[in-house]
């Protein structure tokens, strides 16, 4: 029998990742040995330098890619594929453009295994609520070309959560949002999540940026990659109070928090833009 | 989605084969099925039908003189279409005016003005040349006014700087910048104009008797009409068709020749 | 606790603002005006020819012309040739998509069944429907058969082709979504793969009209005993030039007519898809 408080939620094995080219047949090590355990309830964020292989961890964790070593494991139990229990949010939404709102945020619960014990009201008051929860109601029969990217946004969440998946995967879905926006959605994403509940009723969420600051805010741990191959640098365990929303930018351990991570990346950050990397200056731009 | 395991040039070409081959033997064992005098076509007999077509049938010659005809009637359209299209993209004024005028033709189809061809210019070659001037035509001039809406504006105010005359932006600007589309709607009307020639061929063919259009389309109307020979019909479609293909070739390793810059 | 419900970025169809309104209504009077001046300089450098040519059974005034298409109209011939014409093609039209649509699905998703099928599509397709008229008048003889073959010929190739391409630009990030929420194959097809290609599927179906459109003159010109393409024919024979040129005129419209109905059902099947029409 587990102890459920001590096993892992999500844990990967010395996952390694390459690619083969298919003309050249030349192979790319994309992540090497990656292993991380990831507790119930927690927030994790995920931060490195382009072709980290954040995405590429993620879409193994969401069974869209097999490891090409090492295990996966969720509860226990190896991930073989897909599947409603691990819900995804994609950097560019993903919505279906023929249908409205209400459409794309029922697609799981009307089309998939979400909804499948349901009866057909039980999904009409679940789509519903989460409308609303994300504050678009009165959005409903849209579609997505009428919508800016804040709302079609919310739409993609609103879905996420509508599956009732036990494990959040978030690839950097707040990127493509201006500043204030993504204030506001980073603070509507801590209440979703559970920030001022119980531990035991949050969800599990893995959430992929390159804004540090963001990761910062929003995470219990902050796993740090670096690239070339992809592989965890370090885990920055974040012990800002929650909740956060409103009061960790202005506590004075988020700016050292933020040096901290941006000291283990700034080096690859550089080289990732062709730049030299700058010796010891006294002060640096925080951003990524 | 998987794809074959073996991908060597010959399995490719066996694979690529396979299912032609295998209805072109259907087809031969159906035909061997049939009573003797029966006019069906078969596989076996179209092959002798070519190699009597080709040698003293004259399908080269009709060949020729289809190809021939396209080719003029592809010319002066091409000239008309080029220059009209030039100026109508260039004159927002002409464009408007214009406009309704060849938006009400597009739709009706070449053949439409068969008829009136024939009135005008009786059953021969003039009557061929109109059908496919007047289908290579619109394609021409379509995608000529498109190609100089896509000349990059900043290019021709560098020219007016420079003081050179509208005559000289026309032809060293305009034209250069245009030629992707241009090249693109030839082609499309070179293959528009073949399927013209070949149906006016055919129509002229039919309502004169079988009389002196000649070319290809002509001929097979005869096979059909005349001299009943339907293996020698097929091997006319398939001329058509390979013509076709060739045409289609031709002119796209023109744009890719004469346009190295496009991707 | 919610956010706010509406996002201060424009979003929404057709603008309410009243100075857009007048300005769109003025650019179509504007538009309306200059196609009826271009169209009197039209009939009047035709009437001009006309006088000048003196042969009224080559080219008759635009007056006569006018004269034959108002009594066609009346007593209802163009209608009854254009019906025949426009069922024909609208069984062809159907015929076409049955067939297309879905070996252009079995073909974009399976590269095995595109492997096979591919090259006896592209043995057939530089052969144009026109050149199939002899051996299909053996075939099926003259009648309503013969131009509904041609026109199913020449409509399938654009509808195959564009299906495939429709299936193959199925953006996979939508499937990948998908199947993260446990969607199973026949709903992926169903209720992502289809909806995705439409889309193209529809401007193919627009395309196959076009090119549908033209061969049904040939067809009916030589191998038919009624319809548009027939008409022209038997009036050309009769010398009635007016009357020919009525038809050509009617088939003209129907053409565009046909067009305009197509383009308000692709309108109203993808609304989302603005942008990627083709005009015939």
């Amino acid at each position: 029998m587990r102890n459920t408080a001590t096993s892992p939620k999500l844990r990967l094995s010395g996952v390694t990742k390459s690619f083969v080219a298919p003309r050249t047949g030349q192979q790319t090590l994309a992540v090497a040995e990656m292993s991380l355990d990831v507790q119930t309830g927690e927030f994790i964020c995920v931060v490195g330098p382009s072709g980290c292989g954040k995405s590429t961890v993620l879409n193994m964790i969401a069974g869209l890619d097999k490891p090409s070593g090492g295990t996966i494991e969720k509860d226990g139990q190896a991930i073989t594929g897909p599947g409603a229990d691990r819900g995804v949010m994609f950097q560019d939404y993903a919505l279906m453009p023929w249908q409205t709102v209400e459409d794309n945020v029922g697609f799981g619960l009307r089309h998939g295994t979400p909804g499948r014990d349901l009866s057909k009201d039980q999904r009409e008051q679940r789509i519903a609520h989460f409308i609303e929860l994300v504050g678009l109601r009165g959005s409903e029969r849209k579609y997505p070309h009428q919508l800016s990217g804040g709302m079609r946004q919310r739409v993609a969440l609103a879905r996420l959560l509508a599956n009732g998946p036990d494990i959040l995967l978030l690839d950097e879905p707040l990127g493509a949002l201006d500043a204030q926006t993504r204030h506001i959605l980073q603070a509507e994403l801590l209440r979703i999540w559970g920030e001022t509940a119980p531990v035991s009723e949050r969800k599990t969420a893995i959430f992929i940026t390159h804004d540090i600051e963001e990761a910062v805010l929003l995470a219990d741990r902050v796993v740090v990659m670096s690239s070339h191959p992809g592989r965890v640098r370090e885990v920055v365990t974040i012990d800002l109070p929650r909740p956060r929303a409103n009061t960790a930018r202005t506590n004075p351990r988020f700016g050292v928090l933020v040096e901290q991570i941006w000291s283990l990346i700034r080096d690859e950050a550089y080289r990732a833009i062709g730049g030299d990397t700058p010796q010891a200056k006294p002060t640096e731009e925080a951003t990524a | 989605m998987k794809t074959w395991t073996q991908d060597t040039p010959a399995f490719a070409l066996m694979r690529n084969m396979a299912l032609p081959v295998l209805l072109g033997l259907l087809w031969q064992l159906w035909a061997m099925t049939l009573p003797e005098g029966s006019p069906a076509p078969a596989p076996l007999k179209v092959f002798e039908s070519l190699g009597d077509l080709l040698v003293g049938g004259g399908l080269l010659s009709a060949t020729a003189q289809s190809l021939g005809r396209v080719l003029l009637g592809f010319a002066a359209a091409s000239v008309l279409g080029i220059a009209l299209g030039l100026l109508m993209g260039s004159f927002a004024a002409m464009r408007e005016n214009l406009d309704p005028i060849i938006e009400s033709f597009r739709p009706i189809a070449p053949m439409a003005i068969l008829p009136i061809a024939i009135l005008w210019l009786g059953t021969g070659t003039p009557t061929a040349l109109a059908i496919v001037a007047y289908a290579s035509f619109f394609p021409v001039l379509v995608n000529t006014v498109h190609g100089v809406s896509r000349v990059d504006r900043k290019l021709l105010l560098a020219a007016r700087t420079m003081g050179m005359s509208r005559l000289t932006i026309l032809t060293r600007v305009v034209l250069p910048g245009a030629l992707p589309s241009i090249l693109l709607g030839s082609r499309l009307a070179m293959g528009v104009a073949w399927t013209a020639i070949i149906a006016a061929e055919l129509a002229v063919g039919s309502k004169s008797g079988g009389g002196s259009s000649g070319g290809i389309g002509q001929m097979m109307f005869v096979f059909y009409a005349y001299n009943i020979d339907l293996n020698a019909i097929v091997v006319c479609m398939a001329v058509v068709g390979v013509v076709a293909l060739l045409i289609d070739r031709l002119f796209r390793s023109a744009e890719r020749h004469l346009i190295p810059w496009r991707p | 606790m919610t956010l706010p419900a509406r996002s201060p970025v424009p979003g929404g169809p057709v603008a309410s603002d009243p100075a857009q309104v007048r300005r769109r209504s003025w650019m179509l009077n504007r538009k309306l005006w200059v196609s009826l001046r271009a169209f009197g300089v039209f009939f009047l450098v035709w009437w001009l020819l006309h006088l000048w040519n003196g042969n009224p059974l080559q080219l008759p005034s635009p007056l006569k012309v006018f004269e034959a298409l108002w009594g066609l109209l009346r007593d209802g011939e163009i209608a009854s040739h254009a019906s025949v014409s426009t069922l024909r093609m609208l069984v062809a039209l159907a015929l076409s998509i049955t067939v297309a649509v879905p070996l252009g699905f079995l073909m974009g998703l399976s590269r095995r069944a595109e492997d096979l099928i591919d090259p006896l599509v592209e043995i057939l397709r530089p052969i144009s429907g026109i050149a199939w008229l002899p051996l299909a008048l053996f075939i099926f003889g003259v009648g309503d058969t013969l131009p509904v073959f041609i026109m199913f010929y020449v409509g399938f190739f654009p509808i195959l082709l564009n299906t495939i391409a429709g299936v193959r630009q199925t953006d996979p990030r939508l499937l990948a979504a998908a199947r993260t929420m446990g969607v199973g194959r026949t709903a992926l097809l169903v209720h992502v793969l289809v909806p995705s290609a439409l889309p193209t599927v529809m401007v193919g179906i627009r395309l196959a009209f076009a090119a549908s459109w033209a061969a049904i003159v040939a067809a009916e010109l030589i191998g038919s005993p009624s319809g548009l393409g027939f008409a022209i024919e038997w009036y050309r024979q009769l010398l009635m030039t007016p009357k020919v040129f009525a038809f050509i005129l009617a088939i003209g419209v129907v053409g565009y007519l046909c067009d305009l109905g197509l383009r308000a059902l692709q309108h109203r099947m993808t609304p989302w898809a603005e942008g990627t029409g083709a005009s015939s």
